[in-house]
C-alpha cells in the first residue's frame, strides 16, 4: 500500500460517508434501537462511533495486510456505503461487532444511571473525525468537524458525555482550536461515575492498560482504579502504568500493521506478566491487544472496563 | 527516503531478529537505569530545569553568545572558526588536517553530521573512531543507531563476530564482553600513541570562559584530546551555555538522562596545553596539544531559530532518553531517522540539519503516545513538534 493511497482513503471516506473506513450508515446508533433512551435532553451521550467502527477498522487493516489493498478504495467504497452493502466489500468479524455493541450499550446504561436527564443523539451521533486530525489532514478535519459541530448545535447540545479517549480528546481539546465559538462542555463518562455501593465481594486481580491519552493528556487515571476497586477488584499495576503507560501500537496501524503488531506484543507480554485479566479503556487498545494475542499463547482475558462495571 | 520506501524498510527491520533482540536487551536496561538515577538524585530534575532556562536564554540571544564565546576562546589561544554548513566545516577541518595523517576521533554527532570521518579518509588520512560503540559502527561501515549508544543495534554475539573478522582477533560468538573490549583496547592503544590529530565534539561550551566541556565514561576522550599535537573540536552553536558552571551542569544532566550517573569523567578544556616553568615564559604545547581548533557549526541551526516551533529542539542535550522510551524506536532504532539522527529527537534534528523534506515521511510512524515529551529533561514537546511536521507534510503532499 502506498502512503498517499492510505491517507486519501481515510480522507475521502470520512468526507463522503462520515466514517474513515467503509461501514454501514447506522453503525453508530444500531446498538441503541429499542433501548428507549430519550431523544431530547440537556446532556447528550456522544459515542463518536469509535467503538462501533472497530470491527470495520479491523477488517480494513486485515485486508491491507492480506491483499495489500484497502477494501473498496475510492468510488466503489462510496457507492457501497451508500447502499449499505459494505458487508460485501469487507468482512467485519461478528464477535467484534457483538463486542462493540455490547460495550457501548453497557457504557450507555452506566451513563444513564449516573447522569440525570441523559439523552442520546441517535443519527446525530456522528464520527468525530479524530483520525483526520491525528494523521495530520487538517483541512479535511476542519471540514468534517464543522459538519459535526453544526449537527450538534442544531440539536441544541450544551454538554456531551464521551466514552473513549480519542473522542474525548478531540472534542475537548481540539475542536475548540478549529471552531470559532465552540461552546460544548465535554465530560468523559468515567469522570461522572459514582462508586458502586454494592457489597465488595472480592473479585480477583486485574491490570489496567491506561490509554496514552487518558494518562498523559486528559488525566483520567484515578477514576478507573477507584471504580474497579469499589467493585472488589484488586488492581495490579504493570511495570509501565499510569502516566508512564506504554502504547498499544494502534495509532500506527494504518501505515504499518507489522510495526503496530510488534509494539502491541511488547505491551501484551508486559500486561500478561502482571495479571490474567487485562482491562482496556479504549476500543483501539482493545483491538490492538486482541490482535496481538492471536499469535501468542497466553492464558489471559482482555476486557473493556465497561464489561466489568456494567 | 520517501514515505513508501520507509514503510518497506520497516518490514525488513522488524523481520531482522538479531536487531530486534539487541534492541530488546538495550531498552529494557535503559528504562530501569534512568528511573533509578532520578529516584535517588532528585536534585537532577532541578538541575535540568536550570539548564533548560540557560539554553533558552542563549537561544534568544544566540549571536551575542556566539561572539562572546569566540572572544573568550581566542583569549584562551584557541583558533576559532564559524562554519555555516557541513561542507564549509569539512573544508576548514580538511585544511587544518591536510593528508597522510593519523587521526583519532572521539564520538561526536556533529562530526557524524558533517560526514567528517569519510571525508578525512577520502583525503588520504587514517581515521579511527575511539568510542567503542562508534568504533564498531565504523567497522560495520554503518551509522550510529543511538545518539549516545551507537552500537545499540548489535548483540554481543554479533559484535564478537565483527571484531574477529575486521581485526583478525581470536573471538567467537561465545566471547565475553570483557574479552571483546580487551581486543579493541589493545588495537586502539597504538592509534592513540601514533595519532597526529585528535578530534572531539563537545557537550557544552562556556561563553564566559571559552571552556569546552566533554563527558565520557570510556576514557578515550582524555586520550583523544590529550595525546596528539593538535586537538580539533567540532560542535553545534547550540552547545553554548552562559557560563562554566552551567556547562558542567549540562554535562551532568546529559549523563543522568542517558542512564550513566555519575559520569566517569568530565573533561574541561580551556585552550591548548602550556607551561610557564622555564623562566616564567608561557610555552604552548606541553604534554597535551599545542594547538586547539574550535569549529562552531551552524548547519541549519540559526535558520531553525526563526521557526517558532522547530527552534525548541535546539535546547536538546542529546541524552537520547526519548529514543529509549519510544515504542517505535524500540523496534527500528535510527533506521527511523535521517542520515545522522533518529527517533523522536532525531526526526526534529533531521529537519534542522538536513531538510524538513527529509524529516516529513518519518513523522508518519509516530504514535503520538507522548512518552518522549514526558521524559525530555529539556521539556521539549517532541511529539507535538512531530505532529506539526506531519500536518505540514500531509497538507503539502497528500491533500
Amino acid at each position: 500500500m502506498k502512503v498517499g493511497d492510505i491517507i486519501r482513503y481515510i480522507v475521502e471516506n470520512t468526507l463522503e460517508t462520515g466514517f474513515p473506513v467503509p461501514a454501514p450508515r447506522d453503525v453508530a446508533y444500531r446498538w441503541a434501537l429499542n433501548r428507549n433512551i430519550p431523544r431530547r435532553g440537556r446532556v447528550y451521550l456522544y459515542t463518536g462511533a469509535l467503538y462501533q467502527l472497530v470491527p470495520y477498522i479491523d477488517a480494513s487493516v486485515k485486508s491491507m495486510e492480506r491483499f495489500g489493498r484497502l477494501p473498496g478504495l475510492g468510488k466503489a467504497a462510496r457507492l457501497l456505503s451508500r447502499t449499505r452493502l459494505t458487508g460485501i466489500a469487507i468482512r467485519p468479524r461478528r464477535e467484534l461487532i457483538e463486542w462493540s455493541e455490547r460495550v457501548v450499550a453497557s457504557i450507555a446504561s452506566l451513563a444513564v444511571r449516573n447522569v440525570e436527564g441523559l439523552a442520546y443523539l441517535y443519527e446525530d451521533d456522528r464520527y468525530s473525525g479524530v483520525l483526520l486530525y491525528e494523521i495530520g489532514a487538517e483541512d479535511a478535519f476542519l471540514k468534517h468537524a464543522s459538519r459535526v459541530y453544526a449537527a450538534l448545535k442544531e440539536r441544541g447540545v450544551e454538554k456531551l458525555i464521551t466514552i473513549d479517549p480519542h473522542t474525548t480528546y478531540v472534542m475537548r481539546d481540539i475542536y475548540p482550536k478549529f471552531i470559532d465559538g465552540y461552546d460544548i462542555d465535554v465530560v468523559n463518562y468515567l469522570e461522572v461515575m459514582k462508586d458502586h455501593q454494592a457489597s465488595r465481594v472480592l473479585k480477583g486481580k486485574v491490570t489496567i492498560h491506561d490509554p496514552c491519552l487518558y494518562a498523559r493528556t486528559l488525566n483520567i487515571l484515578e477514576e478507573p482504579r477507584r471504580l474497579l476497586a469499589s467493585l472488589g477488584y484488586e488492581i495490579a499495576e504493570a511495570k509501565r502504568s499510569r502516566e508512564n503507560t506504554y502504547c498499544c501500537g494502534g495509532p500506527v496501524e494504518a501505515f504499518s500493521p507489522k510495526l503496530s503488531l510488534a509494539i502491541a506484543r511488547d505491551r501484551l507480554r508486559e500486561l500478561a506478566s502482571t495479571a490474567t485479566t487485562i482491562v482496556t479503556l479504549c476500543p483501539i487498545c482493545y483491538l490492538s491487544l486482541s490482535r496481538a494475542r492471536e499469535n501468542m499463547s497466553l492464558n489471559i482475558t482482555i476486557k473493556d472496563i465497561a464489561e466489568l462495571l456494567g | 527516503m520517501d514515505a513508501d520506501s520507509m514503510l518497506n524498510l520497516v518490514e525488513t527491520i522488524i523481520d531482522n531478529e538479531e536487531l530486534q533482540e539487541a534492541l530488546r536487551r538495550a531498552t529494557a536496561h535503559a528504562f530501569e537505569s534512568v528511573k533509578k538515577i532520578l529516584a535517588s538524585n532528585p536534585q537532577l530534575m532541578e538541575m535540568a530545569r536550570e539548564v533548560k532556562e540557560a539554553k533558552e536564554r542563549v537561544l534568544s540571544h544566540l549571536d551575542h553568545y556566539i561572539s562572546m564565546t569566540v572572544k573568550k576562546l581566542e583569549e584562551r589561544k584557541a583558533l576559532v572558526y564559524l562554519a555555516s554548513s557541513a561542507a564549509e566545516a569539512r573544508g576548514i577541518i580538511g585544511d587544518i588536517v591536510g593528508s597522510g595523517k593519523t587521526i583519532v576521533l572521539s564520538k561526536s554527532m556533529s562530526a557524524e553530521e558533517i560526514g567528517l570521518r569519510r571525508f578525512l579518509e577520502s583525503r588520504g588520512n587514517r581515521v579511527y573512531e575511539t568510542d567503542l560503540g562508534q568504533f564498531l559502527v565504523q567497522l560495520e561501515e554503518g551509522k550510529p543507531m543511538h545518539v549516545t549508544a551507537p552500537a545499540v543495534h548489535m548483540t554481543k554475539e554479533k559484535i564478537a563476530e565483527l571484531v574477529a573478522e575486521k581485526l583478525g582477533a581470536n573471538l567467537s560468538r561465545q566471547s565475553s564482553p570483557e574479552e571483546i573490549v580487551a581486543v579493541v583496547r589493545r588495537f586502539l592503544r597504538k592509534q592513540f600513541v601514533n595519532a597526529d590529530i585528535g578530534i572531539s565534539g563537545a557537550n557544552a561550551i562556556a561563553a564566559d570562559t571559552g571552556s569546552i566541556v566533554i563527558l565520557e565514561n570510556e576514557g578515550n576522550i582524555r586520550l583523544v584530546t590529550g595525546l596528539p599535537e593538535k586537538h580539533i573540536v567540532v560542535a553545534g552553536v547550540e552547545k553554548i551555555v552562559p557560563n562554566l558552571i552551567l556547562a558542567v551542569k549540562t554535562a551532568i544532566v546529559q549523563a543522568a538522562f542517558a542512564g550513566l550517573y555519575p559520569p566517569t569523567y568530565i573533561n574541561i578544556i580551556s585552550g591548548p596545553s602550556s607551561t610557564g616553568d622555564i623562566e616564567h615564559k608561557r610555552v604552548y604545547g606541553a604534554h597535551g596539544p599545542r594547538e586547539l581548533h574550535v569549529i562552531l557549526l551552524d548547519n541549519g541551526r540559526r535558520k531553525a531559530l526563526s521557526d517558532e516551533r522547530l527552534r525548541e529542539i535546539l535546547r536538546c542535550v542529546r541524552c537520547g532518553r526519548c529514543l529509549f522510551e519510544c515504542p517505535v524506536w524500540g523496534h527500528l532504532a535510527n533506521h527511523w531517522g535521517g542520515n545522522t539522527y533518529g527517533g523522536p529527537m532525531g526526526i526534529l534534528w533531521t529537519a534542522v540539519v538536513e531538510d524538513k523534506r527529509e524529516a516529513y515521511p518519518l513523522t508518519l510512524l509516530c504514535l503520538q503516545c507522548k512518552r518522549c515529551s514526558q521524559v525530555c529533561p529539556m521539556s521539549i514537546p517532541l511529539a507535538e513538534l512531530i505532529h506539526d511536521l506531519r500536518k505540514e507534510y500531509v497538507t503539502k503532499a497528500y491533500t
